[in-house]
């Protein structure tokens, strides 16, 4: 392995062309580039199922949810504690799988009660302020959740900062570590059930969300008030009710992606610091793929999922020490922010409204 | 009608040409922050007559509009909608009343297909397909474009749309901004007769505020002159041209 690494860096020295030639015949391996493209779709199931709510939220009412983050943390908690409760080690497989599903559904329904209750109280009173009093207020609702849930956890005496263990035993066996295969018939591809599960999640809740938004009369109403709220509000509908549900079902679905992660230890895991780590990822799909646009979302979480695949296989194999993959995806969001300011299909200016 | 009637305080009934009253503004005081816009506007609109609003650009005639549906509530002053008091409600109820607004610059939703921009506007889902059969009779181009986006539409176009949305809301009062601006003379022709059809086969009242005076006289039966937020003259149109001094001393350049 050293040898290999060595023999590479000696290789970039002597020949740079040759070297890069190399690297690119690499990648083009079959069983490289779709090893890294089902990485790339797991990466970006997580990506777009934390930014969905955030985008849906800022598209409807120009509201940058800076507590996003923390109520996904809150979703993991709270799905963790409920699957805890719903799946005893007895179950079988399925049985647990069911369950899970039963507890993102509970985890949705607490959560948008949660959110359309914040919005209520706490969002109305500010929307004919300038975005700053939003963003101070959603900001500080990140320090209050984070400390309420430090409390609840100093009493159950859990680590909030180390990821939370327990839920694991839950998963199915076909999820777990243990799970993972190495598929002949496809170029030696190494996949684990849990990635599998992410996508598969993932395209659920893109194609039901668009669904929704483009084939119900109440989606309707969101994308004709994303547009434009007082001509919405002149034809009769009521967009204020529009901004509570809206707001409820953003947070829900921050909870429902809270709920992923804590099974995935690798790429979330309930952990105090987890409100943080999703938020600043959520934040660069939201903004390359335009503010407030649900198919820019879509395609920036692709665009950043396939990124952050391909430079974490390019800095495990081709580079000498690793932990730059997330310094790419900053990156994408620089070159957005300069070459196309309003994102790829963004329409509005931030603050437009 | 008396021509020097007391400024701001014109009361509308003694000239009404129509039957019960539909939209009533009762000594509106509109204010933006601290900039008092409109300093007392009285008027009416009755069943079965167009109305116009004709003054100088910034005067407060949009404001007027903006007042009635709530968009930018009354400090002082009362609105009603068919005799009832809708005064700081919220705008969406009141469009539910039989308010519609065409506003100035269209403000379509230019995301939206053709289709998605009148269904938006349709109060009973039940009577989406009915309602969208209606408006494509009455602008029989917005059928054939009825999958494109608003915003790909032309400037006639989307005025034709704008209308049609404001008629598919099933509204007895259409409040109308500036519908020739920015429109070919050609183009503003076939608005004016779309709205002149609406108005006496929709059984409509049209509320209208244009800078083109002809045009204004032409589709509405009464009239209010607007100046520095108040009304300073109102009366028939008929026979009104902009040579009348009453109208000349402010519409004049």
């Amino acid at each position: 392995m050293t040898g290999a690494n060595y023999a590479a860096g000696h290789a970039m020295q002597a020949a740079p062309l040759a070297s890069a030639v190399e690297i690119l015949l690499d990648f083009l391996d079959p069983g490289t580039i779709i090893q890294v493209l089902i990485n790339g779709l797991a990466k970006s199931s997580v990506f777009v199922m934390i930014a969905v709510g955030l985008t849906l939220v800022f598209g409807l009412m120009g509201v940058l949810n800076f507590a996003h983050g923390s109520l996904t943390m809150i979703g993991a908690y709270l799905g963790g504690a409920l699957v805890l409760f719903a799946v005893s080690p007895s179950m079988g497989d399925f049985t647990r799988l069911g369950a899970f599903f039963v507890v993102v559904v509970a985890v949705l329904a607490l959560l948008t009660a949660l959110g359309a209750a914040l919005e209520i109280s706490l969002i109305r009173p500010l929307y004919d302020r300038p975005p700053l009093y939003q963003i101070l207020l959603t900001f500080g609702l990140t320090l209050v959740f984070d400390e309420i849930v430090r409390i609840v956890l100093e009493i159950y005496d859990i680590q909030p900062t180390t990821k939370w263990q327990a839920p694991l035993n839950t998963r199915p066996s076909f999820m777990g570590q243990e799970s993972q295969r190495t598929l002949d018939w496809l170029f030696g591809v190494r996949v684990d059930g849990m990635q599998v599960f992410e996508i598969v999640f993932g395209f659920v809740v893109v194609v039901g969300i668009w669904l929704f938004l483009t084939r119900t009369r109440y989606g309707l109403y969101i994308r004709a008030g994303s547009e434009d709220t007082e001509m919405t509000e002149a034809l009769g509908i009521d967009v204020g009710q529009a901004f509570t549900v809206v707001f409820g079902l953003g947070v829900g679905l921050a909870g429902v992606a809270g709920a992923l992660l804590m099974w995935d230890p690798i790429r979330g895991g309930a952990s105090v610091p987890l409100g943080a780590d999703v938020l600043l990822p959520a934040f660069v799909v939201v903004i390359v793929g335009g503010l407030g646009t649900y198919r820019g979302t879509v395609v920036a979480a692709l665009i950043v999922g396939m990124t952050d695949a391909t430079m974490t296989w390019l800095f495990d194999n081709h580079v000498e020490f690793a932990g730059l993959p997330e310094l790419v995806v900053f990156l994408i969001l620089v070159i957005v922010l300069i070459v196309k300011p309003q994102g790829l299909f963004g329409v509005k200016e931030v603050g437009g409204h | 009608m008396s021509a020097d009637a007391d400024p701001g305080d014109g009361d509308a009934s003694d000239t009404s040409t129509g039957g019960a009253p539909l939209v009533e503004v009762e000594d509106a005081h509109t204010y933006y922050g601290e900039s008092h816009v409109l300093e007392g506007v009285s008027l009416s609109v009755r069943e079965g007559e167009n109305v116009a609003l004709i003054g100088r650009n910034g005067v407060g005639k949009t404001t007027t509009l903006r007042t009635i549906l709530q968009l930018t509530p009354p400090r002082r002053g009362t609105v009603r909608v068919k005799g009832a008091d809708v005064t700081g409600m919220a705008t969406h109820e009141v469009a539910r009343r039989g308010v519609g607004w065409i506003p100035e610059d269209r403000r379509m939703f230019a995301e939206l297909t053709v289709e998605e921009n009148l269904t938006v506007s349709v109060r009973e889902s039940e009577r989406t397909a009915a309602e969208l059969e209606r408006a494509f009779e009455t602008f029989p181009a917005l059928r054939e474009h009825r999958s494109r986006k608003a915003g790909n539409l032309s400037g006639g176009q989307q005025q034709m749309l704008a209308i049609a949305r404001g008629l598919v809301g099933d509204n007895d009062v259409l409040l109308v901004d500036e519908p020739s601006e920015g429109l070919a003379p050609l183009i503003v022709e076939t608005v004016a007769d779309v709205l002149r059809d609406i108005s006496q086969n929709d059984d409509v009242s049209l509320l209208l505020v244009e800078q083109n005076f002809p045009l204004a006289v032409d589709l509405a039966d009464r009239f209010y002159l607007i100046d520095h937020g108040q009304v300073v003259e109102s009366g028939p149109t008929e026979g009104l041209t902009s040579d009348d001094e009453r109208i000349a001393r402010y519409l004049g350049a």
